[in-house]
């Protein structure tokens, strides 16, 4: 029988600091074991357990894409214990992780239609993945819009990725900060004005959205303004988790486990459980 | 159906330990607990169903996962015998079964062994349950609000029924028919200890009080959520969590890491609940279940509502554990009876 709760070995190959403040991190993760990186096979909206030995687990959402096969790579924020610690790791550190845990964004079923991300902050990790994933498959999907809010300039993570995106005609992005900044000359506003702004057309299309909690809560109902079906909107749920496998009870909402059943979850699913949000 | 008389009980108590590690009802301190048996005669078969629960057998308090030396994982020896459990009542019976729903893997994601919990499948699935039938059930008892009784043998391997005169052994599972089949020099149960049988299960059954209806609770307490029902309830609550580690059935826990980075330490899993705040506080400060009021919520309807929509079953079996133990008299049958009777 295999054992869940023993991390798998990973070596830090690459870290990249995000914004001036030095909170977020990203990391390049590769299998220490030939054996494990064989067996572990994930896609976009997943999740891992890191495990640091002495210090504890935190949860994060993978940020590379399946396509991406020399990696794994997580952007991490600095607030806690745990997180702390793995901001003070260096490049070739070892560290482990379990996973990939939860299900993911349903990218089968969003083939042939339009796909309209919506992104926050630093939580456009398993977003980046889903972007990826499906710049990689292009031909299986639609128009591919991204709306990415963040409160400052430079407070968008992976930016040299988004330049790139922006040069290219097969995806539109469009990025907004909370004010007006000296140098900015893209979009003002919320994430949820935004969106009414832009005002992507519901025809064949489904929406993703990801981000901090109040700009998931005022999104949502500017979507079903206009006029998204709750079984076209998907998001991605957070929780205190530890065993990541539906056993500690933790992450437990209505009689859903957020590691098991989610993170990702559609509103339809979601308007069944009282304490979403 | 075998019968052992009282004054043979210790010879085949100790048939058991020569292969298996026996637990058993024992005094610790004030309260009773269930405890691996060193000598059959230290025993105690009329200890009633324990202060603490059977749970711990398999699902320890604090359970070792593995150890560590800097970055180097060790796994961790543990007594490989086979579990006996000896006396465990009905209500734990049926609690143990409720909890390999959560930690087995058949039922969880069928085909996953991701889903197994490993820690507790090497020690329950081979474990044989003697379960003893209670002939004289107490004031907190109400196993038979959720259609049990006191001779249920729902969940047990072999049933043992105390005649006054000798234990009557009867196999109910596979694994106990087994068991029981490979027993040699043990006579058969009499006639006259069926009637006796009959007789003590008839008199139990009448002990017990009325069982109280809880058809639909499930989705009674979903419409329930955001009423003041719950703010009548959770004012007399002061989040002790005395209840949820009393519990024959909650299973909640926590991970930790025992000594420090670089060292050599282990990582443990140790019990926890969703009665207390930092269960689900987040690093950031934020709480999702911030009032006292929303966990004391969240374990009623965890074992009335969302274990009846995944499992089909209440996440309670009626021991009356944390009817005696609360230290407010909050008294689960009466939250039931409140959440039954109130207006969606």
């Amino acid at each position: 029988m295999s054992n869940t709760y023993i991390p798998i070995q990973m070596k830090v190959e690459r870290i990249e600091i995000e914004d001036p403040d030095k909170a977020l991190r990203t990391f390049d993760l590769v299998f220490v074991n030939e054996e494990d990186k064989k067996n572990f096979e994930y896609m976009p909206g997943q999740f891992c357990e890191w495990s640091l030995l002495g210090l504890g687990e935190s949860p994060f959402g993978i940020a590379s894409s399946p396509t991406e096969t020399d990696f794994l790579r997580f952007t991490v924020s600095r607030t806690g214990s745990v997180t702390n610690e793995i901001h003070y790791l260096r490049e070739g550190d070892t560290i482990g992780i379990r996973g990939p845990m939860g299900n993911w964004y349903p990218v089968e079923k969003f083939k042939g239609g339009n796909v309209v991300i919506i992104g926050g902050g630093f939580a456009f990790t398993t977003l980046r993945s889903l972007i990826v994933y499906m710049l990689e498959h292009r031909e299986d999907y639609g128009d591919i819009t991204v709306i990415y809010g963040a409160r400052a300039p430079e407070l968008f993570i992976y930016k040299d990725e988004i330049s790139e995106w922006q040069k290219r005609d097969d995806i539109d992005i469009q990025l907004t900060i909370d004010n007006p900044a000296d140098g900015w000359d893209g979009r003002t506003g919320f994430v949820p004005a935004v969106t009414k702004e832009i005002a992507p057309s519901t025809e064949n299309t489904w929406v993703v959205v990801c981000g901090p909690p109040i700009m998931i809560k005022f999104t949502l109902p500017v979507l079903s303004e206009l006029k998204f079906a709750d079984d076209r909107i998907y998001t991605s749920l957070e929780r205190r988790m530890k065993c990541g496998i539906g056993k500690c009870g933790r992450c437990n909402i209505g009689s859903k486990y957020i590691c098991i059943d989610g993170p990702v979850f559609s509103l339809a699913e979601l308007k069944k459980i009282p304490e979403a949000f | 159906m075998i019968r052992i008389e009282k004054e043979r009980i210790d010879e085949f108590i100790r048939t058991l330990m020569e292969t298996r590690a026996v637990y058993a009802p024992a005094l610790d301190g004030k309260n009773t607990m269930f405890a691996p048996v060193e000598d059959p005669a230290g025993i105690d078969h009329n200890i009633f169903n324990t202060d603490k629960s059977p749970k711990e057998i398999f699902f320890p308090h604090s359970e070792v996962l593995f150890e560590y030396e800097g970055e180097e994982i060790k796994k961790v020896e543990r007594d490989v015998r086979p579990i006996v459990v000896w006396g465990l009542r009905g209500c734990d019976a049926r609690s143990l079964r409720l909890l390999d729903k959560v930690f087995g893997s058949a039922w969880q994601k069928p085909g996953n062994d991701m889903f197994e919990d490993p820690y507790w499948k090497e020690k329950y699935d081979d474990a044989i349950i003697f379960g003893t039938a209670c002939n004289e059930p107490r004031s907190t008892c109400f196993c038979n609000w959720f259609g049990s009784g006191p001779h249920d043998d729902a969940g047990m391997d072999v049933k043992v029924v105390d005649t006054e005169e000798a234990f009557i052994l009867d196999p109910v599972s596979e694994k106990g028919k087994k068991f029981i089949g490979s027993l040699k020099g043990w006579a058969e149960a009499t006639k006259k200890d069926l009637a006796t049988i009959k007789a003590v299960r008839e008199k139990a059954e009448g002990l017990m009080g009325e069982a109280f209806g809880m058809e639909g609770i499930a989705e009674k307490m979903a419409d329930l959520f955001f009423k003041p029902v719950w703010d009548d309830i959770g004012a007399k609550c002061v989040n002790c969590g005395a209840c949820a580690f009393i519990c024959s059935t909650c299973h909640c826990f926590d991970v930790q890491d025992e000594g420090k980075k670089g060292k050599k330490g282990k990582r443990i899993r140790i019990w926890d609940t969703c009665m207390f705040p930092l269960f689900t506080k987040e690093a950031s400060g934020h709480n999702p279940r911030d009032m006292s009021k929303d966990r004391l919520r969240q374990r009623f309807m965890h074992k009335f509502s969302y274990f009846i929509s995944n499992y089909d079953e209440h996440l309670c079996t009626g021991c009356g554990r944390c009817v005696s133990v609360c230290p407010v008299n909050l008294d689960i049958r009466d939250v039931v009876r409140a959440v039954m009777t109130s207006e969606a």
